[in-house]
């Protein structure tokens, strides 16, 4: 399995070799996404906590990564990892909230953090841009002078080192005991409390990693597109995303990325030859949620096993 | 202006408000308490209703037939859509609902983009209650006082409907033990579907009633739908008194807060919820933490 990832790494970085640039920009969109997707695996395949505001994660990232790279000289990946940072540590005051409910009022209290992150974005026209949000959003040269990352080839070459990394580390991460004390809790929480563990510390450790890893999604993205709106934080955004990690097939990390490669295609595709590409899509999602709650991840394995 | 016109024009228009999220939420809250579904298509069956209750009163031109109409629709599509997907999933975990919910969320919002278009249609104010009236010479639209009077009887009617007739009893019932209601001989899946359809048509009439205010627009259902998910939990999930408290307090807090600090009047309502789960986990009537 290490291997066949080493390979299909391999040929995802050698790709721009051989793919037209309007491929590689739709790849990079997909990595990205594939990046946002499994940070969310974190909290809703290991640790059952089921957000419904992921998309506040994805925003703060774009729009400190936005707002960094406008109004100051810092080089391109110091910008991304403060605008990560930035995530992470919002993530802590936004757990500690929402961790004091579980269940059905947890996902309901982190739409209600998201929507409100979404009406300041809307309104604090100073420093989001408002309803325009933030436009012209640079690719910065540096640092060092390196001005690869201008490039198209560069940004994309970026973008997979960097969920390349965030993988490895979330694959270290829940084969740790952290990772085992995550799955205890999604499996029966009381039994975690009762062994003498502060699940409430893990939960919101394990959001605010979540949310720092999607801020790095974010903070790709508003640099690759050179803008960050509203879009970015509104709830439909993370409806989205939930459909990625359970299309892709939840507590599996590599399932969601390619929930969100599968979504991005379908998108294309479909928006091709129907404007109601949405209708079917939304036909798609019902029956994985009915016939296949195990995702072209679980898909994959079974076919896998019987061959 | 006096202070006690402003205050009494402002109260009414809150009520009227009110009365808007009351149908909105009621609905979600009497789906979930009875049936454990968060249903995201909430938004959307209201939405389903504005569009509905707008071609009602093109072809028959009644305004009180489409109060009848939406809501059977939406209701009907609400019930068949339990009878066919939902039911299969009674063994599964809540998000499993939260997502096929989702599904039909986007499948819907097509169908009604395909079936009336993208524009914003206007649906005329019924003329009985087309002019203002004064109070304390201050105008007022004699429609919002027709809102706040319908979300009282509406409210009444349904605390009636729970309190008093066999079904409300059978759903009182299976919201508190559907095992039991179950065993003494109930075919509980039929109330569920009964109950799923109920709170689309609900939601459905809130979405002909608030149409002549805002337009049947496609924009309405994701607004409706967190304004609903608000509701339902600062007043506590399948509590219908909570629901009505509820929509009081949000429609206060929208309507006061839109006048005295419009810039924060978004994110009031948001911090009005927090402050209540923070306080009250599981909503100001809700059971559960």
């Amino acid at each position: 399995m290490p291997l066949l990832l080493l390979v299909v790494a391999a040929l995802l970085a050698a790709a721009p070799l051989v793919l037209p640039v309007f491929v590689l920009t739709l790849l990079t969109e997909a990595l990205i996404l594939g990046l946002f997707a499994m940070s969310l695996d974190l909290m809703v395949g290991y640790t059952r906590l089921i957000s419904f505001g992921h998309a506040a994660a994805y925003g703060l990232g774009a729009y400190g990564a936005g707002y960094i790279l406008l109004h100051s000289a810092t080089p391109l990946p110091l910008a991304i990892l403060a605008a990560s940072l930035f995530a992470g540590v919002v993530a802590v005051g936004v757990a500690w909230v929402c961790t004091m409910a579980t269940g059905v009022s947890f996902s309901m209290l982190t739409l209600a953090f998201a929507q409100l992150l979404f009406a300041i974005a809307f309104k604090w026209t100073s420093v989001t841009g408002a309803s325009d949000g933030l436009a012209g959003i640079p690719r910065r040269a540096g640092p060092f002078g390196l001005t690869v990352f201008e490039t198209k080839v560069g940004y994309y070459e970026l973008a997979l080192f960097c969920l390349g990394v965030a993988y490895v580390f979330c694959r270290a991460l829940v084969n740790a005991p952290f990772g085992a004390v995550l799955r205890g809790i999604r499996e029966n929480e009381a039994k975690m409390l009762s062994l003498g563990y502060n699940t409430r510390l893990y939960k919101i450790a394990v959001v605010a990693i979540s949310f720092a890893l999607g801020g790095l999604a974010g903070a790709l993205y508003s640099p690759f597109a050179g803008f960050a709106n509203t879009d970015l934080v509104y709830w439909l955004f993370s409806g989205q995303v939930l459909i990625m990690v359970i299309v892709g097939g939840q507590g599996t990390l590599l399932g969601p990325i390619l929930g969100a490669a599968f979504f991005m295609l379908v998108q294309q595709v479909l928006s091709k030859w129907t404007e109601s590409w949405a209708l079917f899509f939304g036909l798609i999602f019902i029956g994985f949620v009915m016939f296949a709650p195990e995702g072209i991840w679980g898909l994959l394995s079974r076919w896998r096993v019987r061959a | 202006m006096d202070l006690l016109p402003f205050l009494v024009t402002q109260c009414l228009n809150a009520f009227s408000q009110a009365a808007l999220l009351f149908f909105l939420g009621v609905g979600l809250t009497l789906i979930f308490g009875i049936m454990r579904i968060v249903n995201f298509a909430h938004g959307t069956f209201y939405m389903l209703g504005a569009f509905v209750g707008y071609t009602t009163v093109r072809i028959t031109g009644s305004f009180w037939l489409a109060l009848v109409v939406a809501p059977l629709v939406a209701g009907s599509i609400g019930a068949a859509f339990e009878l066919g997907l939902l039911r299969r999933l009674y063994r599964r975990d809540a998000s499993a609902f939260l997502m096929v919910t989702f599904g039909l969320t986007l499948v819907l919002e097509e169908v009604i983009r395909l079936t009336w278009g993208v524009q914003a249609l206007q649906v005329e104010v019924p003329d009985l209650f087309a002019g203002i009236v004064f109070l304390f010479d201050e105008p007022f639209p004699v429609y919002r006082l027709f809102l706040a009077g319908a979300g009282v009887v509406v409210a009444i009617a349904i605390w009636q409907f729970l309190e008093r007739t066999r079904l409300g009893l059978l759903i009182r019932a299976t919201s508190q033990n559907s095992e039991m209601v179950h065993a003494l001989g109930v075919d509980v899946n039929m109330v569920r579907s009964g109950i799923f359809g109920i709170g689309c048509g609900l939601a459905a009439l809130g979405g002909v009633l608030a149409a002549p205010l805002v337009t049947a627009s496609l924009g309405m259902a994701a607004n409706a739908i967190i304004d609903a998910f608000v509701i339902v939990i600062i007043g506590g999930m399948g509590s219908f008194l909570g629901s009505l408290i509820a929509a009081v307090l949000v429609a206060f807090v929208q309507v006061f807060g839109n006048y005295y600090f419009p810039d924060f009047a978004l994110a009031a309502m948001y911090l009005l919820m927090l402050l209540v789960l923070v306080i009250r986990p599981g909503g100001l009537l809700g059971k559960e933490a």
